[in-house]
């Protein structure tokens, strides 16, 4: 479990992060989100050690940050780039032996994911040989090869095709159900919102909504159902439960009042109007992302 | 400590395999071989050919002596190299002379040819005409023939016994000898010992170039990228930056010493005269000190530069400072107590390489050197601190160059 407590960081006369606290879960996803420049980066270089706080603490397993932590943790960059004129296995072997791995443990592991991720063939050849995507998934394996407890991945999608998606998304699940300790930091809200159970937006270098992202999701909701039917839409835009509703095409969405359960609100309407489809709408991470960020703006 | 020889290891392994390593150490020998062997290869391939050399002599009576006198220059097979034929005819006139010598010549019937004129008693004027006016050795040989002749001839005008004729035309060499500290006569040569110096100083300066524009490099890929994030997040900025150092000198030191074995193999031991390196401990401390000081100033810079050409340009012009000795060695010579190379010596830039000349040209005190040893000693470790810093900071700012003021304030930066 990793615990950051009032974590602060200062650059001269500019505050990156201001006053985070949050916890990561083994065994779960943690969300790292916000725009560009809300401070994402120096968040997680903080907590990989690479710079250090102006004030707050970070945690991992109770024991606060020594060089010994390195080892535990797996770091995939958002910004990719390896050794061009290097072999991928000495490069997999070089990093495993720079968190500690014994050599031939490190050759072991490594070939072991290479196989895994289906680039075995490219083993010795060199990283500029290689295409972009495989040359992410050498990257990826770089981060993981020494089985790190806490992996902290940065955009760990952008670069690969659906395919490829898929069988990073497979891996990720595996060690959650491993029981390690994920942090996500990205822009696609889609993956966020399929992957993460816990998020913390933040913006300008605080926090602007943090928890479980179920919970945001029903608190922002509001009441929201989508509707197909076919009669008089100003029987539905005439009644009291509903504060707003929006007609389209081919469906409507409404707006019901707080106290408006959807599944009294769907018996009341059958009775009026021939109802083809009904569901209640939840919104999307991205458009709560985009609603916070503009209101904290 | 088990990371910074991880990454010793790394650096060093990965740098030793590359196509401009492996060609560096094996293009550069054969390039200075072939400078140095190239002149001889060239002058000596006309060795075995017996010159032709006409005489149009006006006196009758150097000709016999001048032929006596460059016999003793023979080819391979005892034939003398220079064929002298006398040219000079009762019935014609000089000036016809010449005319048939220079057809002879421009036909290659003749090598040149040599022209003795005596307007009076005692001068003699000499010209020698060839097609090519290069042949500098011919030249030089004949000159001193004809000299030699003439002196002798005047000497035995003059009554002079002949063994007296030769002792005073044999000439006595200068040998140049340099009094060590304690009185003692040096035992070299002070040109070896002179030269020795330099090739110290261009070693070094070689190795700094070298191994710093490797770091420079390295630093940079790491950062343009990106792969500097993992590196640190696996290893303390500290341990990255002793394990590059490390590694790169090693690999520095490593193509110097495949250079030397090469350089042994072909010359034999005659490659070091030993007794040239009378000042080798001081010289080799001064050797490390400096790479060590101009290695850990190249950290901070490739923490700074941004691009390939500026890494390029700044290290260039660091290395020239080395060089430094070789602009004031002169001076250094004719006067050693010259004021601006004693501030040279106590200034950690040049302290390495105006130490180790003035170590061989002239007598300095072991107070001097292991005052000027301290002052790089702390310089080192004021810029391990310095480098440090500004690495620590610098590696993470990406793209843009950051301004003095800003290093300033990363060096300050608690």
């Amino acid at each position: 479990m990793l615990v950051v407590e009032n974590l602060t960081k200062k650059f001269k006369d500019t505050i990156a992060v201001n006053n985070l606290s949050f916890t990561v879960v083994p065994g779960k996803i943690f969300g790292l989100l916000g725009p560009n420049g809300a401070g994402k980066t120096t968040t997680l270089r903080t907590i990989l050690n690479i710079i250090k706080p102006t004030s707050g603490s970070i945690s991992f397993d109770g024991n606060t940050i020594t060089n010994e932590y390195y080892n535990l943790i797996g770091y995939l960059p958002e910004e990719r780039g390896l050794y061009q004129r290097s072999k991928v296995i000495d490069i997999l072997v070089y990093f495993a032996s720079l968190k500690n791995l014994h050599k031939s443990d490190a050759l072991t592991k490594a070939d072991e994911w290479l196989k895994k991720l289906n680039v075995n063939q490219y083993r010795n050849k060199k990283i500029i040989e290689l295409s972009k995507g495989n040359q992410q998934k050498i990257q990826l394996i770089a981060a993981i090869v020494h089985n790190p407890r806490l992996l902290i991945l940065d955009e760990p999608f952008t670069g690969f095709d659906p395919i490829n998606q898929q069988e990073v998304k497979e891996l990720i699940h595996t060690f959650i159900s491993e029981g390690k300790t994920i942090i996500l930091s990205t822009h696609q809200m889609e993956l966020a919102e399929k992957l993460c159970e816990n998020i913390l937006l933040i913006n300008k270098g605080s926090e602007v909504k943090s928890g479980k992202l179920s919970e945001i999701k029903r608190k922002f909701g509001g009441n929201n159902v989508r509707l197909e039917f076919s009669g008089d839409p100003r029987i539905i835009d005439q009644m009291p439960e509903v504060l707003k509703f929006d007609s389209y095409n081919n469906y409507s969405e409404i707006n019901l009042n707080d106290d408006v359960l959807p599944s009294k609100f769907l018996k009341q309407i059958i009775q009026k109007v021939d109802v083809k489809h009904f569901s209640v709408i939840e919104p999307t991470l991205n458009k709560i992302f985009i609603d916070l960020i503009n209101e904290n703006n | 400590m088990k990371k910074i020889w991880t990454i010793a290891k790394w650096e060093y392994l990965e740098k030793v395999k590359t196509k401009t390593f492996i060609v560096s150490i094996i293009l550069t020998p054969i390039i200075i071989i072939a400078f140095s062997l190239l002149p001889t290869l060239l002058s000596d391939e006309e060795m075995p050919r017996v010159k032709t050399i006409g005489v149009i002599d006006t006196s009758g009576t150097y000709f016999n002596l001048l032929q006596a006198e460059l016999e003793e220059f023979k080819i391979e097979n005892q034939q003398p190299q220079y064929l002298l034929i006398n040219l000079t005819e009762r019935n014609k006139t000089t000036d016809q002379i010449k005319t048939s010598a220079n057809n002879a010549v421009l036909k290659g019937r003749l090598e040149g040819y040599i022209l003795l004129r005596f307007p009076d008693n005692d001068s003699l004027i000499a010209e020698y005409r060839s097609e090519s006016i290069g042949n500098f050795r011919d030249v030089g040989r004949i000159e001193s023939a004809i000299n030699s002749v003439r002196i002798r001839k005047k000497l035995q005008q003059e009554g002079i016994q002949p063994e007296l004729a030769s002792f005073i035309q044999t000439k006595i060499e200068l040998k140049h000898v340099k009094v060590e500290d304690d009185g003692v006569e040096g035992r070299q040569d002070f040109l070896i010992t002179f030269f020795s110096s330099f090739i110290f100083i261009l070693l070094l300066m070689m190795m700094v170039v070298y191994s710093g524009q490797m770091l420079v490099r390295s630093m940079l890929e790491e950062r343009s990228n990106r792969l500097i994030e993992v590196l640190v997040s696996s290893s303390t900025p500290e341990e990255l930056l002793a394990g590059k150092v490390i590694g790169l000198s090693s690999l520095g030191f490593t193509q110097i010493f495949i250079w030397f074995l090469i350089g042994l193999a072909l010359a034999g031991s005659s490659l070091i005269p030993l007794g040239a390196f009378e000042n080798i401990l001081p010289m080799l401390i001064y050797f490390v000190l400096g790479f060590l000081f101009y290695t850990t100033l190249f950290v901070g810079i490739g923490s700074v530069v941004t691009t390939e050409q500026e890494a390029q340009q700044i290290t260039t012009y660091i290395s020239l400072i080395l060089l430094l000795p070789v602009v004031i060695a002169m001076p250094a010579i004719q006067n050693p107590d010259f004021i601006v190379i004693k501030i040279f010596s106590y200034i950690p830039l040049t302290i390495p390489s105006v130490m180790i000349l003035r170590l061989n040209i002239s007598p300095v005190t072991t107070y001097e050197i292991i005052f000027t040893i301290l002052i790089m000693l702390l310089s080192i470790i004021i810029m391990i601190k310095i480098s440090a810093k500004i690495f620590r900071i610098g590696i993470l700012s990406y793209g843009i160059k950051p301004t003095f003021k800003e290093i300033v304030s990363w060096i300050n930066e608690k």
